[in-house]
């Protein structure tokens, strides 16, 4: 026979084919449970700013506070398909503030000015009252910081406006600074189905 | 419908015998011509759609935030297992630092500074064994391969990944400049804590869902940095662990690196750990004096708590020669008479 083992290499040998096989079994086992969707989400139901009867209540902007990234990876998501498209949109403009010149309300409820709002489909050129519009949120300039979540709600507005973790930045800390926060556990990581 | 209304308001203007012109002319042009008089109601009471808002209006699509791009959980994955590798290859190979740094500076900048920390494979150990303890706790796929990969390779070629891939241990790689030799019993007393912390990790993480807590990633002291955010007091241990690792060489990953307990515990079976032989370096000894990690004894590298750095190499005489000719096996070296050149 060519070559000999001492008795020290084959111990060596035995426990890193043990330990192998014990990372294999543990790596086989948790591959057949893992879960492709695990990341944070927002319980729309449970957050005080999109839950329904929370009228009245203060915008709780933790979202936008307290995520670690400089731009919080929560957005607010306009749904068009149950959108009012409202003349006066109660998520567009503040609708306690004063009426200007044109009878609309001369602030609005975005601190960054995310929201754009356009007139569509047939267009009345002698009244703006009598005009769909759509509110499209920006992206890039959305912190998700509720407002508009909190005031699209019964019995204001449909609704259509939510909170929802932009996944493409979330670092999916285990510790999320979010859920830390969250006053209401909105913030959560869904189980495996 | 609105449209008759609109021709009722139109009709008793128009006078004498052109009525009847008019309404014939109104039914063949047919509704192209009536619609200029159209009055067009807005709906209020539901949510309008494309039919009622007209004009060809199309929904946009609903600006979603995106998915989770898999790309980059699979680059991570890659890259991971590919530094890996080429420290590996460096370390017991090349037996060359310079590299070694570049790669660690590199994987401090991709997994440091640009993907800020998270998900790294010492805190993936506390989402491992929820999963085995929770049945309604998974992970995804793409953590459980950040979790074994490193183990796997020090399983073959020890601490690899304390060497160039992990952020936490660049960080403070490269800010070893005045290393002081920490006493060995000392040393060897602190090395208990990071088992300490890993099972007070671990209990932690294993509590219910509602105690749960993920401690290893509650006391990070260096992911503020990479993200230049976070617990003031944090912030500031992790500044304090970079200026006493300036004296101290990687206090936290020696020490207090729950993961490293691991690695140190699967590197102690590697197949092929980093080492200084007496057939390939000079065996005099200088080595030992340029470890800042104490992981040298008896002029041989200590597999477990050989952070594979490669300053040892770099102190060996023999690495220094130059030429090809100079390699010559260290013991020949030793006992080789003073010889004049040609």
């Amino acid at each position: 026979m060519s070559k000999t083992h001492t008795r020290r290499e084959v111990l060596g040998h035995a426990a890193r084919g043990t330990a192998l096989a014990g990372l294999g079994g543990l790596t086989g086992l948790l591959w057949l449970k893992a879960n492709a969707t695990f990341a944070w989400s927002i319980n729309a139901q449970r957050c005080i700013n999109s839950r329904l009867g929370a009228v009245g209540v203060d915008v709780c902007e933790r979202c936008s506070t307290e995520c670690v990234l400089a731009l919080s990876a929560v957005r607010a998501v306009n749904e068009f398909k149950s959108c009012g498209r409202c003349y006066v949109c109660p998520a567009y403009f503040k609708i306690t503030s004063a009426v200007g010149p044109d009878g609309l309300p001369t602030e609005k409820v975005c601190p960054r000015d995310a929201i754009k709002r356009e007139a569509i489909g047939w267009i009345d050129p002698d009244d703006p009252a009598n005009n769909f519009y759509d509110y499209t949120i920006d992206e890039t300039l959305c912190n998700g910081c509720g407002r508009c979540v909190l005031e699209c709600k019964e019995p204001a507005g449909l609704g259509s406006i939510r909170l929802e973790v932009r996944h493409d930045t979330c670092l999916d800390c285990n510790r999320c600074a979010i859920a830390q926060a969250c006053p209401e556990d909105a913030f959560d990581r869904p189980e495996p189905a | 419908m609105p449209r008759c209304a609109s021709l009722g308001t139109v009709l008793p203007r128009v006078a004498g015998p052109g009525l009847l012109l008019v309404l014939v002319l109104f039914g063949v042009s047919g509704p192209a011509a009536a619609q200029e008089h159209v009055e067009y109601e807005r709906p209020v009471d539901v949510a309008p759609t494309e039919d009622t808002i007209g004009e060809g209006y199309v929904t946009p699509e609903v600006q979603r935030p995106r998915p989770r791009a898999a790309a980059w959980q699979i680059a991570d994955v890659v890259l991971l297992a590919a530094a890996l590798g080429v420290a590996a290859w460096l370390a017991i190979w090349r037996r060359q630092r310079g590299w070694l740094v570049a790669l660690t500076t590199a994987c401090l900048l991709y997994f440091g500074f640009y993907r800020e920390g998270c998900v790294c494979p010492i805190g993936s150990t506390q989402n491992v064994a929820v999963a085995l303890v929770d049945h309604t706790y998974a992970v995804p796929h793409y953590v459980i391969a950040l979790f074994v990969l490193p183990l796997v390779a020090a399983l073959f070629f020890g601490r690899v990944f304390c060497a160039g891939v992990c952020p936490l241990g660049a960080i403070q790689e490269l800010m070893v400049l005045k290393p002081v030799e920490v006493p060995r019993r000392l040393d060897k007393a602190l090395g208990w804590l990071k088992w300490i912390y890993l099972g007070t990790a671990l209990y932690y993480a294993v509590l219910p869902a509602i105690e749960r807590d993920f401690v290893i990633c509650r006391f990070d002291p260096f992911v503020g940095l990479f993200r230049f955010t976070g617990a003031a007091w944090l912030l500031m241990v992790g500044g304090a662990f970079l200026v006493v690792g300036i004296f101290v060489g990687r206090p936290y990953c020696r020490w207090l690196c729950p993961y490293g307990a691991l690695l140190s515990a699967f590197s102690r079976y590697a197949w092929r750990p980093f080492s200084i032989t007496p057939s390939r370096e000079l065996d005099c000894g200088l080595c030992q004096s340029a470890c800042p990690y104490g992981a040298i004894e008896e002029r041989r590298a200590v597999r477990t708590s050989c952070f594979a750095c490669g300053r040892c190499y770099r102190s060996c005489p023999v690495h220094h020669a130059e030429t090809p000719e100079s390699v010559v096996p260290a013991a020949e070296l030793a006992g080789r008479p003073p010889e004049a050149a040609p």
